[in-house]
């Protein structure tokens, strides 16, 4: 997927939370790292078309992003996010949580939904789950369930806002293993991740927003291991400081 | 030696049983300190009348339930525009209804507005007056329960393509009704409760049938104290309801 | 440990419930003051001044009543429907406000001698059909009542097939005949008279009495003879001493003025 962000700025509030963010690039998974406030989040709800940047320009596959809200609830439609938490509706069971855009944004019908929902739910062994309630799930099933949702319809695109960052870490990798395996099959993804090593072995390129803007960008190889830029040196330094 | 094997359900059946000879004992003995006799047997030549009473207030307090609903609603939602005129229209509404006595209101709407616009029949003007009464409590609870959505719950619904129309009927609707179906059970009970008032101006419900069979028979305490007791058993059946509809959605509530 | 402190604590309200019970089983009247229940909405028999304080015709007959007792007066302002079950939990001594002498009223109340008679008239919506009692009792027809009165009594036993609405308030009652919501308000003569004359425009009165003659008494909690004897012996001195007369030039000169040009029968002959 090609992706080009010409100059977007937002305001928020009075603070300028992200300025200049100049990116071009082709990618079929793309990680975006760095320190928290960093507007990281917002770039990627930008990229979602869940938010209009104050200005700028955003082109996916050459065609270029109208930032009106009609046109973004087409956009959207092929889109797909996935929130840190709480990405699940408490008052639907998991199956319906998955069934519901199908059958409402998509219009199957209720057996189709049902059949692809299910097919979905098995193939990441959450079968069990399916009429279970978020409440009742631990944060790992939520988060793989909101992953599921977001395949559902096959997106052109899925992004995923720190997926695992509210999680408890043994319950990181079945939704990191999750991810990996959609990749694999061609599932193209934008991810803010604090998780370096998923972000290092499964993605193909990174960025590095430090103080509302892009500081470096590339292939996630070279940017982990050769970090040209002070931040980049210094964040990766303080976030492996703890690793084994 | 102790012994722990259930002693729950006997201490709960002696317990309760203890509690209703204690209020029991304590109506009785007031009544002996001023040498009153009841003599509950007088009721039963108005049973019909009784019983006619009682199916009206039930029909009144629900079909108020239903018109206040729709109109908390609506007020709720006014209180969120953003035209200014409608806005402040719902504030005030909200702020005069429940800022005055019901028997204010009672008077005010039959006798004045009533008058003016031509409506003139006790039963339709009783439920208006009532609905608009507890139009103006229900609204702010709903407007607490709305408020108390999330609001990511919103940005879900954007996300995964939902329109407003559809984000209201899928989402915040049910949402909404699991949460605040303590508070409206209560409300229900109080619309029981303030159609009573409906009385002053003759709306043949339950309240007014004793009043007028008081009147007649002059015993005084037999009929209240029965009006009591057919009272408690509608809000209590109320209340039992509720139970039974909050188990069924406190899966479904974030815990 | 805890059924122990259950048991304690049970048995602790029993006892006091069994103390409070068995002790103070009458409690007797510190003083010596003579309590009379009215219910103050009944202008100029029962009413309040310009402070709140009672006054109007029944107001002075109690307060020369507890002077020929030699006892202190306290006058309670009572809602009609109270004042009955008052005289029944001993609340008040002795009920003066205008009340008839009924024979429902007879069976929970000692009633005295008759001090007053009054009739029941009719306040009419101008542009209602209804000229006379007889024209009441027809489908359609609204008629209005307070509750607990004679009329009430009336209404539901001649008042069949009209729509018959019980306020509890007279102020409501004139309202409704007022906005045409009742063509009819069935009261005493003089209330009616006056309420026509406040509302000459929107309502008529019809004056000549719809049945017969309605005798006011004093009433005091059934048993009480001692009491009793005592009002009737001071009600036929009263008369004899003029005091009624007294009450009519003090309160209702002109009215009686209208009543004798009108051949009607004064409250107090």
């Amino acid at each position: 997927m090609k992706i080009e962000i010409k100059g977007i700025c937002h305001n928020f509030g009075g603070q300028q939370v992200l300025r200049n963010i100049d990116y071009t690039d082709e990618f079929n998974s793309l990680a975006v790292i760095g320190p928290s406030g960093a507007g990281k989040s917002t770039l990627l709800r930008i990229i979602g078309g869940l938010l209009i940047p104050s200005t700028g320009e955003l082109i996916l596959d050459n065609k270029k992003i109208s930032f009106s809200e009609k046109a973004l609830w087409e956009y959207r439609r092929n889109i797909s996010f996935v929130f840190q938490s709480h990405g699940l509706f408490e008052h639907m069971t998991a199956c319906e949580n998955i069934t519901l855009p199908l059958i409402h944004t998509f219009g199957y019908n209720k057996t189709d939904a049902l059949q692809s929902a299910v097919k979905l739910l098995s193939r990441f062994g959450l079968f069990e789950e399916k009429n279970k309630y978020p409440s009742q799930l631990s944060g790992g099933q939520q988060q793989r369930i909101a992953i599921a949702r977001a395949v559902a319809a096959s997106p052109n695109l899925m992004l995923l806002d720190e997926p695992t960052s509210a999680l408890d870490p043994e319950l990181t990798s079945e939704v990191l293993d999750m991810l990996g395996e959609l990749q694999n099959e061609g599932l193209k993804t934008i991810i803010v991740t604090h998780e370096m090593g998923f972000a290092l072995k499964a993605c193909e390129k990174a960025i590095f927003i430090c103080d509302n803007t892009i500081v470096e960008s590339g292939d996630s190889a070279e940017i982990f291991t050769n970090p040209r830029s002070e931040q980049l040196k210094a964040f990766l330094d303080k976030v492996l400081e703890w690793s084994i | 030696m102790k012994r722990f094997r259930n002693p729950t359900l006997i201490n709960k059946i002696l317990s309760a049983l203890a509690v209703a000879v204690i209020f029991a004992a304590l109506v009785w003995i007031s009544m002996k300190r001023i040498g009153l006799n009841l003599d509950f047997s007088t009721l039963f030549e108005y049973k019909k009348r009784l019983f006619d009473g009682f199916k009206m207030t039930i029909i009144i307090s629900f079909a108020s339930l239903i018109f206040s609903m729709v109109l908390g609603m609506l007020i709720a939602m006014g209180q969120r525009s953003r035209i200014l005129v409608i806005c402040y229209a719902c504030r005030a509404y909200i702020q005069i209804i429940r800022g005055t006595p019901l028997l204010v209101q009672i008077y005010f709407f039959f006798y004045i507005v009533g008058t003016a616009w031509g409506i003139d029949n006790r039963y339709i003007a009783g439920v208006i007056i009532l609905s608009i009464f507890e139009g103006a409590y229900i609204s702010e609870i709903i407007r607490g329960g709305i408020e108390s959505i999330d609001k990511q719950e919103y940005e879900i619904a954007r996300s995964i393509g939902l329109t407003d129309i559809q984000t209201f009927r899928l989402v915040t609707f049910p949402i909404l009704m699991a949460r605040i179906l303590p508070a409206l059970a209560g409300q229900l009970a109080s619309i029981i409760k303030d159609s009573s008032l409906l009385s002053v101006i003759a709306v043949i419900e339950l309240t007014q049938t004793t009043q007028e069979i008081s009147a007649a028979n002059f015993q005084m305490f037999e009929n209240y104290i029965f009006l009591g007791l057919l009272y408690f058993i509608l809000t209590f059946a109320v209340s039992m309801l509720t139970k039974w509809l909050e188990g069924r959605y406190k899966h479904e509530n974030r815990d | 440990m805890k059924r122990m402190a259950k048991i304690i604590i049970m048995s602790a309200l029993s006892v006091l419930i069994m103390i409070a019970a068995l002790t103070g089983c009458t409690a007797s009247k510190a003083n010596n003051t003579l309590i009379v229940g009215m219910e103050l909405a009944y202008p100029p028999f029962e009413t309040k001044d310009t402070n709140g304080a009672p006054s109007g015709i029944s107001t002075d007959l109690a307060n020369d009543l507890a002077k020929y007792l030699g006892r202190p007066v306290k006058i309670q302002d009572i809602a009609w429907t109270g004042l009955i079950p008052s005289l029944q939990t001993g609340k008040v001594d002795v009920v003066i406000s205008s009340m008839t002498i009924t024979d429902e009223r007879k069976k929970t109340v000692d009633f005295s001698d008759p001090y007053a008679h009054s009739y029941l008239a009719l306040l009419v919506n101008k542009k209602s059909n209804v000229t006379t009692a007889a024209d009441l009792n027809k489908k359609g027809i609204v008629v209005d009542i307070k509750i607990g009165t004679t009329a009430n009594t009336y209404a539901d036993k001649n008042l069949t097939n009209a729509t018959v609405n019980v306020l509890a308030s007279e102020n409501a009652c004139v309202t409704e005949v007022v906005q045409g919501k009742a063509d009819v308000f069935i009261y005493d003569q003089l209330t009616i008279y006056r309420q026509n004359q406040s509302n000459l425009d929107s309502t008529k009165a019809i004056m000549i009495p719809i049945q017969d003659k309605e005798d006011w008494g004093m009433a005091v909690k059934k048993g009480n003879t001692e009491l009793l004897n005592k009002i009737n012996t001071f009600i036929a001195k009263y008369k004899s001493d003029g005091g009624f007369e007294k009450l009519t030039q003090k309160y209702l000169p002109q009215e009686k003025k209208t009543f004798d040009s009108l051949g009607f029968p004064w409250f107090f002959d």
